[in-house]
């Protein structure tokens, strides 16, 4: 027998650890496949500009349009990080592409369904999707002082850039399909590991630090939405589920903590953040996180304290 | 390192978790990290995965062959891409290998809590619980009807079965316990554990985290100021972890 106390209980930390890790982990892949995949298909069939012929240069048109891509490009926090990058190169103005990263893990089909079915048609729903909307045109109107992407993406420098297709892989269908089927590959270990390093230190912050504790300072107005706000980071939860961890806590928050809760931690959590850095400078990382964190607390505020 | 070796072990690492993740869907252990219902996800990405290692094999065949047929062209990709990329991939591997699996019990209790009342979804009914069988209850439905229920006199004295793992909580007296699930929206990550108390006389000589079924009447008290169901147990039996050991809301 082992002795009892810190043997066991290091043991018993550590598998709780393994078991979020590994549940964040293969809950994220098919996800994070999607989105690379949905990448490797615009590469090869969408050709140089295509983008910036169907999308609007005019700052607002260009942010309002990126903010609805996401009902087309049905994909999630993982997703959206890698197929941005690869539409930014295929010609999509800053300013589109920005508010499509903020937008499309909450502005599409998959997540709209998913919020319906745990909170129902009705006000969540509708003031999760409006105050995400606004975050990510103002972010996108924002960034589109900045003028081309190129001044905000870090240059690329392995997986996403040079395909490392050989030559001779052909215009046929067959062909393409390989060829984006490489750039997959390429862009799954370019933000996999990513992913890996975000689900680590998720893992880890959950196994050490109690939510019980979070959620007791959590009372009062202010600090509950900070809380909430936090804790979306922390938890670092698809955006295509987080609505089910969310009505959990109706019981204790109010509704405008819970809203800010749905509408911050689909744009920042601890994974996308760390993939949002090998992805952007860091000035623009900065901005991504703190405006919808900003928007988010102030929506939160107005509702625990103009609305019932 | 050269590009085709590149090649060749980001192939066997998407080979890796491909039959790393079959071997969990087999043996049924998906559940023991995401809700049952993103299973056909899983599914999917074992598929996605099996065709980006075939085509990365093959890929490096074709180049094989390019160079056998074509010796005077010199290979332009030989740059070396980090190998610490590949390095970071394994680690979902080795976590997977070397920590035996194990889900949710009563060790995440410190820093995930655990609740004696549970929400409503939207798309459950309490009416819906209300037609179930009371011996087909689960703990989340009992914990359910005793908060939406506004009368909750009906229920006292019904049969009672639930399956969960055993929890000693401080809040309770010596000839009780609490039976206890994990409720799992997305992946093991948002779970939370929920608890029903039971009184039995032999509370004792359970174990901490041990699987049991409880069966027993149905009896209301006042556990942290809310209304709680708590079974008075007429048996306790151990029993097998259950194929799915989490509740799905």
């Amino acid at each position: 027998m082992m002795p009892a106390g810190s043997a066991t209980w290091l043991w018993d930390k550590l598998n709780v650890f393994a078991t979020v890790f590994l549940g964040i982990f293969v809950e994220a892949v098919p996800y994070l496949l999607l989105g690379t995949f949905a990448s490797g298909l615009v590469e090869v069939f969408i050709d140089r500009d295509g983008m910036s012929r169907w999308v609007s240069h005019r700052p607002a048109a260009a942010a309002i349009s990126g903010a609805f891509m996401g009902m087309i490009f049905p994909v999630c926090e993982c997703g959206v990080v890698p197929l941005t990058r690869r539409l930014f190169k295929k010609g999509l103005p800053l300013s589109a592409g920005i508010s499509f990263l903020l937008a499309a893990p909450v502005l599409n089909p998959i997540v709209i369904l998913s919020t319906a079915s745990a909170f129902g048609w009705g006000q969540m729903l509708l003031w999760r999707f409006v105050v995400s909307l606004i975050i990510a045109v103002v972010v996108g109107l924002v960034f589109s002082v900045q003028g081309e992407p190129d001044e905000v993406l870090l240059p690329v420098l392995s997986g996403g850039d040079h395909d490392h297709v050989h030559a001779g892989a052909g215009d046929s269908i067959g062909g393409k399909i390989r060829k984006a089927l490489l750039i997959t590959v390429d862009e799954f270990f370019d933000m996999g590991r990513y992913l890996i390093i975000g689900s680590l230190l998720a893992a880890g912050l959950q196994t050490f630090i109690a939510q019980s504790t979070l959620l007791s300072i959590g009372s009062g107005p202010v600090l509950s939405v900070l809380v909430m706000l936090l804790l979306a980071v922390l938890l670092s939860i698809c955006s295509t589920v987080d609505s089910f961890v969310a009505l959990g806590f109706t019981g204790a928050f109010s509704f405008g903590s819970v809203l800010s809760f749905l509408v911050f931690g689909p744009m920042v959590d601890i994974k996308s953040t760390i993939m949002y850095l090998q992805v952007f400078k860091r000035r623009a990382v900065a901005y991504i996180i703190l405006i919808p964190f900003m928007i988010s607390l102030i929506a939160g505020l107005v509702f625990n304290y103009f609305v019932k | 390192m050269p590009q085709r070796m590149f090649r060749s072990y980001q192939g066997l690492i998407l080979l890796g978790l491909c039959v790393f993740f079959i071997s969990k869907a087999v043996n049924g252990q998906l559940t023991w990290y995401i809700n049952s219902r993103f299973v056909p996800l899983t599914i999917i990405a074992i598929v996605f995965l099996a065709v980006m290692a075939q085509t990365i094999f093959s890929e490096n065949r074709r180049s094989r062959q390019h160079e056998l047929e074509h010796p005077e062209h010199h290979h332009e990709h030989d740059h070396a891409p980090s190998s610490a990329a590949l390095w970071i991939m394994i680690i979902p591997l080795a976590i997977g290998l070397l920590i035996p699996a194990r889900p949710l019990d009563s060790a995440a209790f410190t820093t995930k809590g655990f609740n004696t009342s549970a929400p409503l979804v939207s798309s459950d009914s309490s009416a819906q619980i209300f037609e179930t069988e009371s011996q087909e209850r689960n703990i989340l439905q009992w914990l359910k009807l005793f908060n939406y229920q506004d009368d909750i006199t009906e229920f006292i004295g019904q049969e009672a079965s639930v399956v969960g793992f055993v929890y000693f909580g401080d809040e309770l007296e010596a000839d009780q316990f609490f039976v206890s699930r994990f409720v799992v929206s997305c992946c093991a990550a948002d779970g939370f554990a929920i608890a029903m108390p039971v009184r039995w006389e032999k509370s004792n000589s359970l174990e901490q985290d041990a699987w049991v079924v409880v069966k027993g009447k149905i009896q209301s008290i006042d556990l942290n100021d809310t209304r709680t169901p708590m079974i008075v147990a007429e048996s306790v039996e151990p029993a097998d972890v259950p194929a799915q050991p989490y509740l799905f809301p």
